[in-house]
């Protein structure tokens, strides 16, 4: 039950709900404009161009992988921030959210010159397994993981110091090694705050478009396609195409917000 | 003799700025050892040591005959209680209980049914551990220790956090528990109370290093050094003139004096001969009823703490004269500062 304010500070929360219902409102303006102003025979026309389509099949994989390669890495990463206790480990956790504070177009130019075909990881990735991540699916999903990896890690890194290590200390000596008790007891109880990293890395990474358009502008992401469209057919039928974005990845989110919040049945967590 | 199920032999840890230094404590089967100290004394290092979670620098640790010095944790089975019990929040009671018979590879002689039944938890199977009373959670987290088949039990301060009912009523819960189950267990605790209940011995730890191991009396009466003295809550640690007019004839020594052992009489008492007790004269400084007890505070020339189960018959009252009785027998000289004993 959501507590109600006590103790006269009714105002408070009532100066706090009119001054949040402004961001609300500046977050949901945008977002119903887009909606309201699509008309049926354009949002199905854009729908069906095959190029928009594959746009967006392009980004929701990408996303997928971006966030997949995120929770395989970060994960574990986020395991050792929470329970490391080690020399640097405030440093190590600037760094990992040093991506939040570039700019993309920085990040991008970054990513190229050593993703790119003659960087430092691109050049023998591409020599030694025939790998290129300039212009190509590969390079799209670098770009979306390396901004948003660190929704994953800093969520992950919560969930777990939240979990009392004794805990884990406990199922040691009842029986279960370390890999088994971090399975069975630390990842349970870390679970929601996983899938609500993993659910801001897919979403900051379906929404990439700089650091992307620098690596990879080709197969074209939604973004990239948007910002075409955008740039030779007008508005029309780039906010079409948008909205379709829009709603396949709300619905994608949402799915991931269920899943995180326990509403969707994962056999974890339970 | 009965082989002990815990030994340590000069066990010595180190973890950073801190140090576990030369620990060697026995455990006989059955025994219940309180471990007191000072916050930062190092007792929960200690009992995590014993668990497996901190390796011996040197030393050797056997638990049931067996050298577990390099045992993991998993091996050892050793019984850790942490505070609020450690249930795992995300399961049931039945399911909390069933992983320790599943990390053991699933028992076939365990029945979680009977087990739960036996700590009179199987109505509450299929709770989760925050629907809970206290009770019930000590309850669970002992079916849970118990199906993974222990040596011995760890408590680190079971009790912490509890109102006083309840901490009573849990701690004579485990105290049966304990004697009936025939189980070793070394209980954390800064309780004194908790010592007279549980203890059949008790230890000291002070800085890393055990200062005093002994029977509860002689612990309590007879600390070894200032720092048992401070732990085992003795009132009066008196030095210099004071120590001096009590004991003449030790100068520079150091005496405790538990405030339960000091007499006070009217101030008319005459004393019947100085052969066994000290006669003071003494000014009442302050009077503090805490339940039962009554802690007076006196000025005998240098301030002594007395603790009177019933003093309203002396009409005690700040600032009136009294007589002040000493047993020599309750006297004990403390040997220099962090010197082992026992």
């Amino acid at each position: 039950m959501t507590p109600r304010p006590v103790g006269g500070s009714h105002g408070v929360f009532l100066v706090g709900w009119l001054v949040g219902s402004l961001l609300i409102g500046f977050i949901l303006a945008p977002l119903i404009g887009l909606a309201a102003t699509q008309s049926p025979g354009v949002l199905l026309a854009v729908a069906a161009m095959p190029d928009v389509r594959e746009a967006i099949g392009v980004s929701l994989l990408a996303a997928l992988l971006a966030a997949a390669l995120a929770s395989a890495a970060g994960v574990p990463l986020a395991y050792v921030l929470a329970r490391g206790g080690f020399r640097g480990q405030s440093a190590l956790a600037a760094l990992i959210d040093l991506p939040l504070a570039v700019p993309h177009t920085v990040a991008g130019i970054a990513l190229l010159l050593v993703f790119g075909r003659h960087g430092m990881l691109g050049g023998p990735a591409e020599q030694l397994f025939g790998l290129r991540f300039w212009g190509s699916f590969a390079g799209i999903v670098v770009g979306m993981l390396f901004v948003s990896a660190p929704y994953t890690v800093n969520a992950a890194r919560l969930g777990f110091e939240a979990v009392d290590p004794r805990l884990e200390q406990v199922a040691r000596t009842l029986g279960v090694g370390p890999w088994r008790a971090l399975a069975t007891v630390t990842l349970p109880l870390a679970w929601r705050s996983v899938m609500i990293g993993v659910t801001l890395t897919f979403a900051r990474a379906i929404s990439e478009f700089a650091a992307v358009a620098i690596l990879a502008y080709y197969p074209m992401s939604a973004p990239v396609k948007i910002y075409e469209l955008f740039l030779q057919q007008g508005l029309g039928q780039s906010a079409a195409a948008a909205l379709l974005l829009l709603v396949v990845s709300l619905a994608l989110f949402l799915l991931f917000r269920l899943v995180a919040q326990g509403r969707v049945a994962t056999g974890i967590g339970r | 003799m009965t082989a002990p199920v815990l030994e340590m032999e000069r066990v010595g840890v180190s973890l950073g700025a801190f140090a576990l230094r030369d620990i060697s404590l026995a455990l006989a089967p059955a025994e219940i050892l309180v471990l007191m100290g000072a916050n930062g004394a190092g007792k929960s290092v200690l009992l995590e040591t014993i668990a497996g979670f901190h390796a011996a620098a040197v030393g050797r640790i056997s638990i049931a005959g067996r050298d577990a010095t390099r045992l993991p944790p998993e091996q050892r089975r050793v019984g850790l209680m942490v505070q609020n019990y450690g249930l795992f929040p995300h399961l049931s009671v039945a399911g909390n209980v069933g992983f320790a018979i599943r990390a053991r590879g699933g028992a076939q002689d365990v029945d979680i049914g009977k087990l739960l039944e036996r700590f009179g938890v199987a109505p509450l199977a299929n709770r989760l551990p925050h629907d809970l009373s206290p009770g019930e959670k000590q309850r669970v987290a002992l079916a849970r220790a118990l199906a993974s088949r222990p040596n011995l039990f760890l408590f680190d301060e079971p009790f912490a956090a509890l109102d006083t009912r309840t901490r009573e009523t849990l701690r004579d819960d485990l105290r049966r528990f304990l004697r009936e189950a025939k189980l070793a267990a070394i209980v954390v605790s800064h309780d004194q109370s908790d010592v007279h209940v549980l203890a059949d011995r008790v230890a000291v730890l002070h800085d890393g290093a055990l200062q005093q191991i002994g029977s509860v009396d002689e612990v309590f009466s007879r600390p070894a050094n200032r720092y048992v003295a401070d732990s085992t809550g003795v009132e009066n640690i008196l030095s210099g003139a004071a120590a001096h007019r009590l004991l003449p004839g030790m100068p520079n020594a150091t005496l405790c004096l538990r405030a339960e052992d000091v007499g006070v009489l009217a101030a008319e008492a005459r004393p019947e001969s100085a052969d066994s007790a000290i006669w003071l004269e003494a000014v009442v400084q302050d009077v503090v009823r805490l339940g039962p007890i009554t802690r007076v505070t006196l000025d005998c020339g240098f301030p002594l703490v007395a603790a009177l189960p019933r003093p309203e018959a002396l009409g005690l009252a700040v600032r009136t004269l009294t007589t002040v009785r000493i047993p020599r027998a309750s006297l004990h000289v403390l040997s220099g500062a962090g010197a082992p004993h026992g």
